[in-house]
């Protein structure tokens, strides 16, 4: 795993010198050193004596097994130990295939004798402290950027410990007293069998919090890529690793799926009408929240309901929608939470493309322990073909059982399962593809051409009318039945409706070719005002461009499903819909495919 | 980040060589640049700032190490040459090239090792490096120009040609950037290659003899291991060959096209309807003959009523894409290769494990319908009859 540091080290630099004080996790680097020198030395190997080329074999790995290799502590104590100018900045060294990041701070040691006045050590000196992580080299900048804000994280609050209650100089001590320690021991125990060979490091782990807290966030960052540190037992310092939180849950193992921090921090198509889904408890959540959290995010967490599009939330947790969508952010970033289209009974749902279908997948037992006699492989043969709740409900089933699907859905949703499908629509009224919205839309490419064959489209109109017209009249028997809808709405009488209607016709497609034009009007519904005031409308509100899922045009022209559904249906030689997954939400799915 | 915004660190864009130095340990001055080219990029406040990576420690020696300070990226290759004839019984030395922060290096890495390998076989042999200030002082400033020079044909070269030959008296050396891809996914039986590029780009001479053997049976509709079949090559090595020619670009894998496959939309179908030369070549790709180009309309159709549930059998009995002037295959193959539509695979889940059956072994969720046929040798058919029959088994379409 690329997003999984190797190591983490401490070390300091001052007018004492330069050491690494501490590294975890560690191992005795001389034996593995020792094979390696062992394993150089080739019986059967010619010994060419000037081949200076090839006589110090050169190292290009320094990663075995997970761990790292190849580097004492000194060496690398130098390696870390900056120079001034460097300081406060970011450190990105790589070694081979070894990416070393961290954030080089300085901190002046507190002066000490304002608490006891018998130091001696009154002038403050200037100390460097650095806590470094090693990556794989291959691991992305994203990941390296993440780490690199942990390590200044970390800084940070040192620096503030330091200044506040000499915490950094006070561990350091401790850290010394224990390298000195050993170090005495080892050359008391010379000659002896070396029975008991005692890392420092240990002894450090024992006494000193700030390695203990090192080695928590090592663990938590391997485990589940979440730290949350109180350093010295007073700075809260939390950190999230967004590229691997994400996947604990999911438990996929595709190489490379990760949500980038930045992903997540622009979720531009955030749109009011898409809800939440928290991955986690709703009260387990409440509860993990620190005491000093923002109201607003437990207000919005209680108001919760996957069912709820945020702007029902915002109203809800009475907060404004843009402090909704940041909250949302918020909650995605933290891997608390994904952004889902509201779950409602027209949703149609498929089998998401990297589903995990084998038999012994951790999720089957997971699923039939959360939901007792059913079996996750035959839900999702279910869902192997899309359906939505409404298709799959019956009256014949039991009252619960919605409820019971319902909450299959939602854990389906929640280990990403599950992909909703969203119907987009083209206005394809010619062979040539896309209508007159998406002429207006290369508008900025050739903004020239367009503009002639618009005008033409208009001047053209006047001499064609007269074209239309029997054909207009051939319908007339249909729209009069129309009519009387239409009389309520233009107060002309019986008897101008004919001429009305070409009138209103012309009225709604002057903006269209006469291509277009034509290919509207042969069909049929196209007669009835109603239906095309509404087609004409969606397709100059540029909905009909592939862009908008009927979810969103319903949502942003307030029409209903039942009457986009006929439109559809009536315009449909010249619609083509098409079925896909919502591209803004894509980023909780990994595309083997793509 | 307030610089521009194509050029950021993490944009994965490769960027020029801004400026090659030499730097070595001098026994009196310490880590010093011995030559730079163009001079003075690299101010010596900043080279001691680094210092101590451009010449590190002996552990450190011959390993590539990149620094990233000051905004520059600074790749090199230190090396120790230990002989009794230098003032410390050895010469530090380290050919560094420098970036901007945001360019990309890894491809540089074995440049730098190269050139320095070859460096250190001119020192050796005639003392060419160590040589360079003494040389400078006294009357004969030839070295210093003659490695100024090559430092300079190596910085134009590489960034104008990506390629430099270099020759120094008895030495001649290729440099050549290379991009570093992602290893490609191994090649599996069922997978069907097809070229990305037409046959002509590239000649065919340049492979070796076993991938010769194998590119006239790539045409996108045989799999690998009909294409091991007849082209008589045993089939882990075609593979290989192919993994190999996924590498570079040359093929890509494609599933094997059935009228029973069932394809779906992605939402870069989106695409097609607004880019213009993706429509022209999708146009030009998919026609049945190169006379009679379909329209964007119906194709567009074509692409969109697919849909979970819908076999390419279904699509061409409802719309006949013979009188739409389509060619469903060559359809469906620039549909998958572009990204718009992508397969659904159907996988045979085994729900309780009773071991009755032998070919049950396969049901594991793991392999899809097309695996298992391939490996087994048994035909779709048969095994969805089996299925059909075996209330235990399920489909998963995913």
């Amino acid at each position: 795993m690329e997003a999984n540091p190797i190591s983490v080290f401490f070390v300091k630099s001052d007018s004492k010198g330069d050491r690494l004080l501490f590294r975890y996790p560690y191992v005795s680097d001389s034996r593995t050193e020792q094979n390696q020198q062992n394993r150089k030395k080739n019986p059967y190997a010619l010994s060419v004596a000037e081949d200076l080329l090839l006589s110090p074999p050169p190292q290009s790995f320094n990663i075995e097994k997970g761990q790292l290799i190849g580097f004492t502590d000194e060496v690398l104590s130098t390696l870390f130990a900056v120079k001034q100018e460097l300081c406060d900045n970011k450190f990105e060294l790589k070694v081979n295939d070894v990416r070393f990041v961290g954030h080089p701070t300085l901190l002046q040691t507190s002066n000490r004798s304002k608490f006891n006045p018998d130091s001696k050590q009154s002038n403050p000196s200037i100390l460097l402290i650095h806590i470094v992580f090693a990556l794989q080299a291959v691991a992305s900048h994203s990941i390296v950027k993440c780490y690199y804000d942990l390590s200044k994280r970390l800084g940070v609050a040192l620096r503030h410990e330091e200044r506040r209650c000499g915490y950094v100089t006070q561990e350091m001590k401790t850290m010394i007293a224990a390298h000195d320690e050993v170090a005495a021991r080892e050359e008391e125990n010379e000659g002896k069998t070396n029975e008991e060979n005692i890392s420092p490091f240990d002894l450090i782990l024992e006494q000193c919090s700030l390695a203990r807290d090192l080695k928590s966030a090592y663990d938590d960052l391997c485990s589940n890529g979440l730290v949350k540190l109180r350093i010295n037992r007073w700075i809260e310092l939390s950190f999230c690793l967004t590229q691997k939180v994400n996947q604990s849950l999911t438990q996929k193992v595709y190489k490379g799926f990760m949500i980038e921090p930045e992903a997540i921090e622009c979720l531009e198509n955030l749109r009011p009408y898409h809800g939440l889904l928290l991955l986690v408890d709703q009260n387990l959540l409440l509860a993990s929240f620190p005491p000093d959290a923002s109201p607003a995010l437990t207000r919005l967490v209680s108001m919760y309901s996957p069912l709820k599009n945020l702007q029902t939330l915002s109203a809800d947790a009475d907060l404004t929608l843009a402090q909704v969508f940041n909250l949302a952010g918020h909650l995605v970033y933290w891997g608390n939470a994904m952004i889902i289209y509201p779950i409602c009974e027209s949703n149609i749902y498929t089998l998401s493309a990297d589903a995990p279908t084998h038999v012994n997948s951790p999720l089957v037992e997971k699923f039939s322990e959360h939901f007792v006699g059913e079996c996750l492989l035959q839900m999702m043969s279910e869902f192997s073909l899309p359906v939505s709740i409404r298709q799959k409900s019956s009256p014949l089933n039991p009252a619960q059982y919605e409820t019971q699907l319902a909450h299959i859905i939602v854990w389906m949703l929640q280990h990403r399962l599950l992909t909703q499908l969203h119907t987009y629509v083209y206005f394809m009224p010619s062979e040539k593809g896309l209508g007159p919205a998406a002429n207006s839309h290369q508008l900025q490419e050739t903004p020239s051409a367009t503009v002639v064959t618009r005008r033409e489209g208009s001047l053209q109109s006047t001499p064609d009318e007269n074209g239309l017209m029997p054909h207009v009249a051939s319908e007339s028997d249909l729209s009069s039945i129309v009519s009387d809808d239409l009389s309520g709405l233009t107060p002309q009488s019986q008897m101008n409706n004919w001429l009305n209607e070409t009138v209103w016709r012309d009225d709604y497609l002057t903006d269209f070719t006469e291509e277009e034009k034509s290919a509207i009007l042969k069909i049929p519904a196209s007669s009835n005002p109603e239906d095309l005031k509404l087609l004409v409308h969606l397709i100059q509100q540029g909905y009909f461009q592939g862009q908008h899922h009927l979810e969103e045009i319903m949502y942003l022209e307030n029409v209903r499903r039942s009457q986009l559904l006929q439109l559809l249906d009536k315009f449909r030689d010249v619609l083509v819909t098409c079925e896909t997954e919502d591209p803004a939400l894509s980023i909780f799915y990994s595309h083997p495919y793509a | 980040m307030d610089r521009n915004d194509t050029y950021f660190e993490g944009c994965g864009k490769e960027g020029p060589i801004n400026c090659i130095f030499l730097a070595e340990f001098h026994p009196v001055a310490g880590p010093k640049i011995t030559c730079q080219v163009p001079d003075d990029y690299i101010s010596k406040d900043t080279f001691e700032a680094v210092s101590v990576y451009i010449i590190p420690k002996a552990q450190l020696q011959r390993c590539t190490l990149t620094i990233t300070a000051f905004d520059l990226k600074i790749l090199g290759y230190p090396i120790k040459i230990d002989n009794k004839k230098y003032k410390r019984n050895a010469f530090y030395f380290n050919l560094c090239f420098v970036f901007d922060a945001w360019s990309r290096t890894v491809h540089y890495e074995p440049l730098v090792k190269k050139l320095s390998e070859y460096l250190t076989g001119m020192e050796v042999e005639t003392g060419f490096l160590s040589q360079q200030d003494e040389a400078s002082n006294q009357q004969d400033p030839s070295n210093r120009l003659r490695l100024i020079n090559m430092l300079n044909i190596v910085l134009q070269d590489l960034n104008k040609q990506r390629m430099c030959t270099l020759s120094e008296g008895s030495m001649t050396t290729h440099l050549k950037v290379v991009r570093v891809c992602h290893d490609p996914t191994p090649v599996l039986d069922h997978h069907v290659p097809i070229f990305v590029e037409p046959l002509d780009f590239f000649q065919t001479e340049q492979w070796d003899l076993t991938t010769q053997q194998v590119l006239p049976f790539i045409d996108g509709i045989n799999h690998v291991a009909k294409i091991a079949v007849e082209a008589d090559v045993e089939a882990n090595l075609v593979k290989a060959c192919l993994q190999n020619l996924e590498y570079y670009g040359v093929v890509r894998m494609i599933p094997i096209f059935q009228y029973s496959n069932v394809y779906v939309p992605t939402s870069k179908l989106h695409r097609l309807t607004i880019n213009k030369r993706l429509q022209d070549d999708c146009l030009r790709i998919v026609a049945r003959s190169g006379r009679q180009i379909p329209s964007i309309r119906d194709v567009f159709r074509l692409y969109s009523n697919m849909a979970h549930g819908t076999t390419v059998r279904d699509l061409c009995i409802r719309f006949d894409p013979v009188a739409l002037r389509v060619d469903e295959k060559r359809l469906v193959q620039f549909g998958v290769l572009e990204g718009l539509i992508r397969r659904v695979h159907k996988y045979p889940v085994m729900l309780s494990d009773d071991g009755s059956s032998t070919s049950l072994q396969h049901f594991t969720g793991l392999s899809s319908l097309d695996e298992i046929c391939c490996s087994t040798g048994i035909s779709k058919k048969q095994i969805e009859d089996q299925v059909e029959k075996d209330p235990n088994v399920i489909f998963l379409w995913k």
